[in-house]
């Protein structure tokens, strides 16, 4: 499987490559395009494990509940794919290694990943994420993406990250929710109230822009909604 | 498909016998910015200074280039994903990073060229188009795009289409921009974030999506055409095409960035991802996989093309956007 | 202090690193990630009742935020707007810079930010009554949904009202319909904005108001 990121970091598309025997799993609608004699099933987990228990698991962690598999039938085949909103795309190789996402994040895998929901505790709740997380871990390709550019911060001590921006970090970096400033009047005042703080050792990927905000900017240019 | 896009990169270095100083003012001139800016993109070199073009527009580039006296190397985009995200190293106060903005993305019409000379910067994501019209002449724009103009130029606005572009979900409404005794400048920005192409037609036929037409010169006849009940109810997004014809200037935009592929035997894509195609390609509504797959895997139905010839995509639906946006309606 | 706008224009963003002892001013809430070590201070922008002012008629939020590093490293952070689109910086030496009200990210302390009335003329150009005025010595950082482009005025130019994001002291605003009666109100385009002088102005290249424009008739 090749993955080649285009047009990073506004309006990225993944392109993907198999050769015949080859499969990638990915997150259902993110297909663009793709090569004719590209074989597409659906599934609610990945293949040869788990079952409708992990995807169950998957919905509450708000990735949808079915996958799509491609897989290249005869010769070599592409498939581009997409995500929901504007944004940028990060190819990572784990090497045995566990990557926590943040739900809604994830993009496609290659076959050899294990994809399990995680708990990181109600802090999640305050943190503006979603309550589950996804545990990737495994030898392979994965592919994420966010609403904004990617840029990776190596933690080593603490340091903090405004929620929301969030896209994934390494497992053996631990987050509190905490305050901004050095007082919790300050931070309020400061309109950043919570922040999720990381300490450890490890790689942080943040997305440079929150959805959420620009919602917000929308919403007063915006047809009411009825009902 | 094959890679068909290319960065065009200056290396930083000076062909053979070539002043420095000679080198970057006409490269200033050639890119209509000043020299400060030019040398602060030598500085960063190697700069990519036009990206994701295809062969035949780079390759223009680096002659350009080429002759203002700076060595120039073209690569396939997928080799310099990973070379072009470092690009902008470390700077003191003040920082600018309109060198990149201004010299990378902007596309221009090539020197040799029968259209109406335009610029389209602020690629891919948030395109927006410059174009000269020649004095007594009149572009066709789609209703609320103009964003600039010069003061003399004149609007008129027109019924178009009738019935058909009222269907369409487009406006009922074109403006036409005249440049009255003298030549005149006009900017347009799309409300849609995303890229712009240009086309220049000259007897062949394009078909687009039906919001995709942005502007056109007078002798490019625009005409909706019915897709079909079938098609058009499957597609998702229209009934109706626009179906462009004649000779002249086309642009046209997406949502997203634009992705060309060449269809050689058949290729599928995503409805709501189409932006335009070439006359000569057949296009069936498929579904995708199994019956399982068409209900459940999120793509439902597909659009396969089949015959030869090329196909615009646009890496984001607008249909995701819309259903995200939803949520943040007032209530 | 060293500062690198990052992210390319469709998602801007602004890293800075802030040596012992520097300070940096940020619109409320703009901050994505930062070095644990450093001090966030909340402030009235400007004083109370010139705090109040802004928030209410100039579009601004009512606190700024100081972000101080009293540690004794070099401490980084991330400062991004609310909306995607461009960044960009404007260096002053004792000069004027006017920019829309809230197009305003981050400042360096030489650098003064004041409300100014901008006339009824910005207002009904949906421009808003009033904008910010920078003066002093430093660094402005100002952005705005879309491309950030330049244009070089010498004369006068037409800008559709919502495109115009900053602007030198040398240009003043005018209003006009862009075409005739039928034209302004059918052709979409309705009031313009006539931009007369010599100087330097900064448009976005997309509009929030072109993508809701795009985006209600998509809705259910």
């Amino acid at each position: 499987m090749k993955v080649e990121l285009i047009n990073r970091p506004g309006n990225t598309a993944a392109k993907i490559t198999l050769q015949p025997g080859e499969h990638c799993t990915a997150e259902s609608g993110a297909m663009i395009a793709m090569s004719g004699h590209m074989n597409i099933t659906t599934s609610t987990h990945k293949k040869n494990s788990g079952g409708i228990l992990k995807a169950a698991k998957r919905l509450l962690s708000g990735e949808s509940f079915f996958l799509n598999h491609f897989d290249s039938v005869g010769k070599e085949g592409e498939v581009w794919l997409g995500s929901n909103l504007a944004g940028d795309m990060l190819a990572l190789d784990l090497d045995n290694e566990n990557l926590i996402v943040q739900s809604g994040s994830f993009l496609a895998c290659e076959d050899s990943i294990d994809m399990d929901m995680g708990w990181q505790g109600f802090k999640s709740l305050l943190s503006g994420e979603s309550m589950f997380w996804l545990n990737l871990k495994g030898r392979g390709k994965v592919v994420l993406s966010s609403f904004g550019a990617i840029y990776p911060i190596e933690v080593n001590g603490d340091y903090i990250v405004d929620t929301g921006h969030i896209v994934a970090f390494n497992e053996t970096l631990n987050f509190t929710i905490t305050k901004a400033g050095s007082s919790w009047l300050q931070s309020l005042l400061g309109g950043e109230g919570l922040v999720c703080k990381f300490s450890g050792r490890g790689t942080v990927w943040c997305q440079s822009h929150n959805p959420n905000s620009f919602g917000h900017a929308l919403t007063p240019s915006l047809r009411v909604r009825k009902a | 498909m094959q890679d068909n896009h290319f960065n065009v990169i200056l290396t930083g270095d000076l062909r053979d016998g070539i002043d420095l100083s000679a080198a970057i003012s006409s490269l200033a001139a050639m890119f209509k910015t000043s020299e400060e800016k030019i040398q602060q993109t030598i500085a960063k070199a190697p700069v990519s200074v036009k990206s994701n073009v295809e062969a035949a527009t780079a390759e223009k580039f680096k002659t350009a280039i080429e002759q203002c006296g700076f060595v120039c190397v073209i690569k396939a985009v997928s080799e310099t994903v990973a070379a072009t995200a470092p690009v902008s190293a470390p700077l003191p106060v003040p920082v600018n990073q309109d060198v990149l903005a201004s010299a990378s993305e902007i596309v221009e019409s090539p020197a040799s060229f029968k259209g109406l000379s335009y610029k389209i910067e602020g690629r891919p994501d948030y395109s927006f188009l410059t174009v000269q019209i020649p004095a007594n002449q009149t572009l066709k724009v789609e209703a609320s795009a103009m964003a600039t103009m010069d003061t003399h130029l004149v609007m008129k606005t027109k019924l178009k289409g009738g019935f058909g572009r009222f269907l369409t979900g487009e406006s009922l409404f074109l403006n036409e921009f005249t440049a009255e005794r003298a030549a005149g400048e006009i900017g347009l920005a799309p409300g849609t974030p995303g890229d712009l192409f240009h086309q220049y037609l000259d007897g062949q036929t394009i078909f687009l999506q039906n919001s995709a037409f942005v502007a056109a010169t007078m002798d490019v006849t625009l005409e909706t055409k019915w897709q079909g009940m079938l098609k058009g109810f499957f597609s998702g997004e229209s009934f109706f095409l626009i179906r462009c014809s004649g000779k002249g200037d086309l642009w046209f935009n997406s949502y997203g960035a634009i992705i060309e592929i060449d269809v050689e035997d058949d290729y599928v894509v995503d409805t709501s991802n189409i932006v335009a195609f070439t006359d000569g390609l057949e296009y069936n509504i498929t579904r995708v996989g199994g019956y399982k797959s068409l209900f459940f895997s999120g793509e439902g139905f597909v659009c396969r093309f089949t015959g030869k010839g090329k196909v615009w995509i646009q890496t984001r639906s607008a249909q995701a956007f819309t259903s995200w946006a939803h949520f943040f309606r007032p209530v | 202090m060293k500062c690198e706008i990052k992210g390319s224009q469709a998602f801007s963003y602004l890293e800075i690193e802030l040596a012992p002892g520097e300070t940096i001013i940020t619109e409320s809430d703009a901050m994505s990630s930062m070095d644990a070590g450093l001090d966030l201070t909340a402030k009235f922008n400007g004083g109370f009742f010139k705090g109040l002012l802004r928030k209410y008629i100039g579009g601004e939020s009512l606190f700024i935020n100081h972000f101080t590093n009293n540690t004794q490293r070099a401490c980084r952070m991330t400062v991004v707007q609310g909306t995607p689109g461009e960044l960009r910086s404007r260096t002053l030496d004792n000069d004027v810079f006017y920019v829309q009200p809230g197009a305003f990210l981050a400042r360096t302390p030489g650098v003064t930010m004041g409300l100014e009335w901008a006339g009824l003329v910005s207002f009904i150009a949906r421009e808003g009554l009033f904008r910010l005025k920078f003066s002093g010595t430093g660094e402005v950082f100002y952005g705005a949904y879309g491309a950030l482009l330049e244009r070089e005025i010498d004369g006068e130019y037409i800008v559709d009202s919502s495109h115009l994001v900053a602007y030198e002291p040398g240009i003043t605003l005018k209003l006009q319909l862009a075409g005739g009666i039928f034209s302004s109100f059918f052709g979409g385009e309705g009031l313009v904005t006539r931009v007369q002088g010599k100087g330097k102005i900064i448009i976005q290249s997309r509009s929030i108001t072109g993508l809701a424009g795009w985006l209600n008739p998509k809705f259910w």
